[in-house]
């Protein structure tokens, strides 16, 4: 039988992942000690039998893990929402995995008003999808701008009026002399799974998807 | 600059040798498998006028994905994005006398604009059939097993279609009584198995029976216990009903032997507008994309003028000749067994002598080189294990 197959977005997405699949009992020592190495072998414990002896976890950047998942050639993906909201795709959600919380927020200079006038508004972002969507809910016609780097130069600069981009702690912003305007979207980090692979493996699939339910569950008590 | 020379556009691509072997297969397997059962083709242009997608503000595919062009007078054309619109279009305009039901059969290019380098095909190759003029479940009984068996007859062991019913959302739908873009939010988080999202949309609402049903539906597929777990959930009329009505057709479709490969979704919710009844997609191992995607459209032939009821699928031929090809289920195309060699003014003698080799069934070809040491050479390359000179007598060379 093939392993599931599951990718993790690297970094701190990853880490938390990890330190799931610790707490539902999986030998994950190949992920820790990974080197240069991109697929790991993760050993399943007894009771899960049922999804195999082991799975493999895949390492890749945010955007890759949808892109994965979409193909097929992952079963499983870990990944924020923030990727889904800028993305897109087709592909189940089925897990808030509860961590990786934070937030899209529209941010602009904090002694201007960012929705006085009638002029058009300039917005800066590494997400142009999430910002139109955001604005095109609220029925606002703004200029939108890629930014790939800090996103809060943009305003300091001149170039926009405002950003909408990832907050954790609000903190960069202030010492920028930005502050939130209004909330966009809450992120966490997400589990996605192909939908061909739903319908093919749901056996081995459900019952993984279900430990990692519980775990999460046991955490929300424990807490 | 002519940096385009050698590529194709982005979602194209060039299929070689065993790649058109795969094809060429599959489509001879399901163009028999169609015409065994009764169905008679139809080919639809390549381009179509965009009013005949626009559906009335529900386009088939979002604008943006379609392909435009314009004719010669400035109307607007779509390089045909499906097969079902142009189907109901020629239904309208020249069958409208036809023995009923029809069974039309088609095999042909589809073309969806993909945006961003997803590795997605932009032209996808489809065969499908639809059933018009037929209702009930005999019709979707007949569509869904032959969806299957299109499937088994190219070679495919391991698949699985699943069922659901419009139905059952519409009624849930109807039950919870809220605006239409609350209505296709629920909708995106159910399709896309969304529980976070779909729980958190319901909680904002009030509390009832049938948003207690759906908070549970994309989580209802399965097997019989799917049906079981559904009963319970199901106090309106119109749900009992689709719910019943699908029982009964999976009872059916196990009957027919397919048990392990039908599974019921009862969050199986189309995105295309037009489907009214029972609709199924298939998938196959080896494959992450839908292969098999349709149903029933009992409203669509309304459009054009005729009240109709219609089923039908389309099957992704490109997806399933993928997973022959990587399951290595294709064997490459063979070289020819002999390579005929003309000696000077024997020329002729050399082409009839390969006709005559070609009429008994032998694979071979005609040496355009001037030498036969060149004609040994080539052979050899190319793998022809003889090689013929023909001169006056024919001279035999292994190689």
């Amino acid at each position: 039988m093939k392993p599931i197959r599951i990718a993790l977005t690297k970094g701190r997405l990853e880490k938390d992942t990890v330190a799931l699949f610790d707490q539902m009992g999986m030998d994950t020592a190949a992920v820790k000690e990974k080197g240069r190495k991109l697929i790991l072998p993760v050993a399943l414990p007894e009771e899960m039998s049922g999804c195999g002896r082991t799975v493999e976890v895949v390492l890749a950047k945010a955007a890759d893990v949808i892109t994965y998942v979409e193909h097929g050639v992952c079963d499983l993906g870990v990944v924020g929402k923030d990727t889904i909201a800028e993305y897109g795709g087709s592909f189940y959600e089925v897990l808030d995995l509860g961590f990786g919380r934070c937030r899209f927020a529209l941010a602009a200079p904090k002694d201007k008003d960012f929705f006085s006038g009638y002029a058009v508004k300039t917005v800066a972002s590494k997400y142009p999808n999430v910002s139109r969507a955001y604005f095109g809910g609220k029925g606002m016609d703004v200029r939108i701008i890629k930014i790939e780097g800090s996103v809060e130069l943009a305003p300091l600069l001149g170039l926009a009026d405002g950003i909408v981009d990832i907050v954790e702690t609000g903190s960069t912003l202030k010492e920028n002399g930005l502050r939130v305007v209004e909330d966009v979207m809450p992120i966490s980090a997400r589990l996605i799974v192909n939908m061909a692979c739903m319908k093919l493996r749901k056996a081995e699939l459900e019952q993984l998807i279900a430990q990692m339910e519980q775990t999460l569950e046991k955490r929300r008590v424990s807490q | 600059m002519k940096k385009n020379l050698r590529n194709t556009p982005d979602g194209t691509r060039d299929l070689l040798f065993e790649e058109c072997i795969a094809r060429r297969e599959a489509e001879s397997t399901l163009s028999d498998l169609f015409l065994q059962r009764g169905f008679s083709e139809v080919m639809t242009p390549g381009m179509e006028f965009y009013d005949l997608f626009e559906g009335g503000g529900h386009p088939v595919l979002p604008v943006e994905n379609m392909y435009k062009l314009t004719d010669g007078k400035g109307r607007l054309l779509v390089m045909r994005p499906d097969s079902t619109m142009p189907i109901a279009r020629l239904t309208a305009a020249r069958l409208k006398n036809a023995p009923l039901p029809l069974r039309l059969y088609y095999m042909q290019d589809v073309y969806h604009l993909n945006h961003g380098m997803t590795g997605r095909n932009d032209q996808e190759f489809q065969a499908g059939i639809e059933v018009i003029g037929a209702a009930g479940e005999r019709a979707d009984l007949e569509v869904i097993s032959l969806a299957a068996e299109s499937l088994r007859r190219c070679g495919v062991e391991n698949f699985r279609i699943e069922i659901g019913h419009v139905g059952f959302f519409h009624s849930l739908m109807e039950e919870l009584a809220v605006d239409e873009d609350t209505r296709d939010e629920i909708r995106t988080t159910i399709e896309t198995k969304n529980y976070a999202a779909l729980g958190g949309l319901l909680d904002g609402l009030p509390a009832s029976e049938a948003a207690a049903a759906i908070r549970r539906l994309p989580r209802l597929f399965g097997g019989e216990e799917v049906l079981e777990a559904a009963a319970p959930l199901c106090r309106g009329e119109q749900t009992r009903k689709s719910l019943e009505y699908l029982a009964q057709l999976y009872k059916k479709l196990c009957g027919l032997g397919l048990g392990d490969a039908v599974m019921i979704d009862l969050g199986l919710v189309h995105r295309n507008e037009y489907y009214t009844g029972v609709i199924f997609r298939g998938y196959v191992e080896g494959s992450g994309d839908t292969v098999i995607s349709g149903g029933r459209y009992d409203t669509l032939l309304s459009r054009f003028g005729m009240d109709l009821p219609a089923t039908g699928f389309g099957v992704n031929v490109d997806a399933l000749t993928k997973v022959l090809l990587d399951g290595g289920r294709v064997d490459p195309p063979m070289p020819p067994e002999i390579l005929v060699h003309a000696q000077k003014g024997y020329e002729t003698a050399a082409l009839q002598k390969v006709n005559e080799l070609c009429g008994e069934g032998i694979l071979c070809e005609f040496s355009v080189f001037e030498t036969l040491e060149q004609a040994q050479a080539y052979a050899e390359k190319r793998c022809i294990s003889q090689v013929f000179s023909v001169g006056r007598e024919i001279d035999v060379y292994e190689i």
